[in-house]
């Protein structure tokens, strides 16, 4: 039993010759934020993958509330209370955003085909509580008014706000956020900090945050690891990692110069 | 925020509710819907049109059962003829050779309803006919386990590889129903066969399954419709049917959010298989000969195409589709059935125009797609009176180029409507409070918003 929620040891993946993540290891406490920071193509993605199981790692474990999990499939870790946003958001465009949410409260319940058929009424009540449930979850997001909107009709901003609101449906224990901040001006990076640490409050999780500003991670994250060319080359709070030449030689191609 | 599970109890209907608004309510719409066929609309179609309305029917039953696996999951089946002969084959051999054992006779006349052979003896329904609910209940459950068989490789394969899958399943049943025994046309004949023999069941070989009992009337058929089109409708407006689209929306995006794609796509084909394969069983009762060709693609591609061109995940899209171009192609043999029936046509008109009006009088913005299809009839018996008049003028007869207007009409429809008329939308949604598609100046309230999308209540 780890007293880490989510821990990563030494996870990896090869494709072919190409080492996208290498030896990856990283603990998340109960309410912890953690951040996942490299420069472009440094296998921050692909560590996503591996954790939520899109990719099965080749090397390692992945344990969450002190469970394994890595050998199992994306939909068992998502029910183990495991949860993430995409880099490039996957909302179910052709569905409306109640019912993007609703999908999302699917894991939660059992579904039959027989109960479906003849509205049982285990069938009904479940039914009514997912709607419930999705609504309140739209409420808390701001995004209530615009439920019966297509997915694909919202704006950039609502369609990231309602991929973590979906994420979130599912009743994390963790929740793993693929850049939040892409395409955000300051203003709204600086709204976004303030919603991250109000879910982390409000739904009790550990955050792990990929992220490229570096503004943002500097300031919302405990705790940070730098991957570089799939490899981890530091880890610490985030004073100690923006004063490692490691860190600063990835980003800025030499030593000595200040991050 | 209270987890899912805590939020359920309270929820809860009553047994009694719950079986009212499942079972009960849709049940008597089932009746309601094949009494109107049969008793209302059936008189006025006269007997080669009612045959027409029986095959219509069917053809509604395959669209609808389709799309849920190529319109709400988004795997592309061309295999579903398949499922729908088993269910033929099987609903037939049961009702066939059940008569044949039990009365040594398997004509309708002897063990049909009054609903449709007035000297029967039986009352309402006759015992033959619950021979044929037996055998359509048998058919889908056969038809479901196949595609159960089917659903599996689809786990693996998307896109073209499993339409080939899908394909090679339909050719497999068609082949192997071709390599039946011949028909066996006496009760002791088959008493005398020995269990070895009917490992390879007498369905008919290659020349067919004749002399099946006809008791598929519009009652049946478009009762089992209704019942189709409710379960269809359940399935796409339940958990299931939002886990289904989201395979089709984005596979990677359904698992991080806990679908079991295996699962449901699987589901998706036992459901649909079953459904064709009740079709299935009605088609054989309905007077036609079996032939193993019904298992043939031709009859897949006329399914796709009914999803394809009424919307891919629209249940009314889809039906509208088959009930549409059944029609089209029985009315594109001649003018004569459009022009026998100009007042239909003119009164039909003239109904939808008047709802078209009133629509439009109330502000709502479902008198445009109203006043499209109060065209649609007039159109058709201009077209009737067109083709009438260049046949005589000329002599060609139109109604050889059928197919040709009918492909061409195809075409038509998916260069301006790839989606599908319909898309996702069903039709009735045309017809409710108009939904704002920009961000309204004044946002609505939270309570308005809930008010406006559709209650759990309100669904049949």
């Amino acid at each position: 039993m780890s007293e880490f929620l989510l821990d990563v040891r030494e996870i990896g993946i090869s494709f072919g010759g190409l080492k996208a993540c290498q030896q990856l290891t990283l603990q998340v406490p109960a309410r912890g934020l953690h951040g996942l920071i490299g420069p472009n193509g440094a296998g921050k993605t692909t560590a996503f993958n591996l954790i939520t199981g899109v990719y099965q790692t080749q090397t390692g474990s992945v344990s969450l509330d002190g469970v394994h999990v890595h050998h199992l499939a994306p939909h068992q870790i998502a029910k183990a209370g495991m949860s993430r946003t995409f880099q490039n958001i996957r909302l179910f465009g052709d569905l409306s955003v109640l019912d993007n949410v609703r999908l999302a409260c699917h894991l939660r319940g059992t579904h039959t085909l027989i109960g479906t058929l003849f509205r049982t009424p285990m069938f009904v009540a479940q039914e009514r509580a997912i709607r419930e449930r999705a609504l309140k979850m739209l409420d808390v997001f701001d995004l209530a008014d615009l439920a019966d909107e297509q997915a694909r009709s919202l704006p950039y901003g609502n369609q990231r706000r309602l991929e973590i609101c979906r994420a979130l449906a599912t009743e994390p224990k963790v929740l793993l956020l693929d850049e939040p901040a892409a395409g955000m001006n300051p203003s709204e990076k600086v709204a976004l900090a303030a919603t991250i640490r109000q879910i982390r409050d409000r739904f009790n999780l550990a955050i792990l945050l990929i992220e490229h500003d570096m503004g943002l991670v500097m300031d919302i994250c405990e705790h940070i690891t730098v991957l570089d060319h799939g490899t981890p080359i530091a880890a610490g709070a985030p004073r100690e990692v923006q004063n490692n030449p490691k860190v600063q030689e990835a980003y800025l191609g030499e030593p000595g110069a200040v991050l | 925020m209270s987890a899912l599970t805590d939020l359920i109890p309270a929820h809860r209907p009553s047994l009694a509710q719950s079986l009212f608004a499942g079972v009960v309510v849709p049940s008597l719409c089932a009746i309601g819907v094949g009494t109107l066929m049969q008793f209302g609309v059936g008189p006025v179609l006269g007997d080669y049109w009612t045959s027409v309305g029986v095959q219509v029917g069917i053809a509604v039953m395959l669209a609808v059962s389709l799309n849920i696996v190529n319109g709400f999951t988004g795997q592309f089946s061309i295999g579903h003829a398949g499922f729908f002969a088993i269910g033929a084959y099987i609903g037939a051999g049961v009702s066939y050779y059940g008569a044949l054992l039990i009365w040594n006779d398997a004509s309708a006349m002897a063990h049909g309803a009054p609903l449709v052979w007035n000297n029967s003896k039986s009352w309402l329904f006759g015992a033959g006919e619950w021979l044929m609910i037996g055998g359509a209940i048998l058919g889908a459950c056969v038809a479901a386990a196949f595609g159960y068989i089917v659903g599996l490789p689809s786990l693996r394969l998307r896109g073209d590889y499993l339409a080939i899958v899908t394909l090679g399943f339909g050719e497999i049943v068609r082949v192997l129903l071709q390599q039946t025994r011949p028909q066996v046309f006496d009760g002791a004949e088959l008493r005398e066969m020995s269990a070895g023999e009917l490992v390879i069941p007498p369905l008919g070989g290659a020349t067919g399954f004749s002399s099946i009992p006809k008791y598929a009337n519009l009652w049946w058929v478009w009762l089992f419709v209704a019942v189709v089109v409710f379960f269809a409708y359940r399935v796409k407006v339940s958990s299931t049917g939002r886990a289904l689209l989201s395979i089709r929306e984005d596979e990677i995006a359904a698992r991080a959010m806990g679908v079991n794609i295996t699962k449901y796509k699987v589901r998706a084909f036992v459901l649909a298989a079953a459904l064709a394969g009740i079709a299935g069983a009605l088609y054989a009762h309905s007077g036609n000969v079996l032939q193993p060709r019904d298992a043939g693609f031709q009859r897949s591609f006329d399914c796709i195409i009914f999803v394809v061109l009424g919307g891919l995940g629209s249940i009314s899209g889809a039906a509208l589709a088959a009930v549409a171009l059944s029609i089209m192609t029985e009315a594109l043999r001649g003018p004569e059935p459009i022009l026998e029936n100009w007042i239909a046509l003119l009164i039909l008109t003239a109904v939808i125009s008047i709802v078209a009006a009133i629509l439009r009088a109330v502000g709502n913005r479902g008198w445009r797609i109203t006043l499209l299809m109060a065209v649609t009839p007039l159109s058709i018996l201009l077209l009737g009176l067109a083709s009438k008049f260049f046949t005589d003028a000329t002599g060609i007869n139109l109604a050889d180029y059928r197919m040709v207007v009918y492909a061409l009409l195809l075409i038509v429809v998916m260069l301006v409507r790839p989606n599908g008329l319909f898309g996702l939308t069903e039709i009735w949604e045309y017809f409710g409070p108009e939904r704002a598609k920009k961000p309204p100046t004044t946002p609505p309230t939270a309570s308005q918003a809930a008010a406006a999308a559709p209650t759990e209540g309100s669904r049949p």
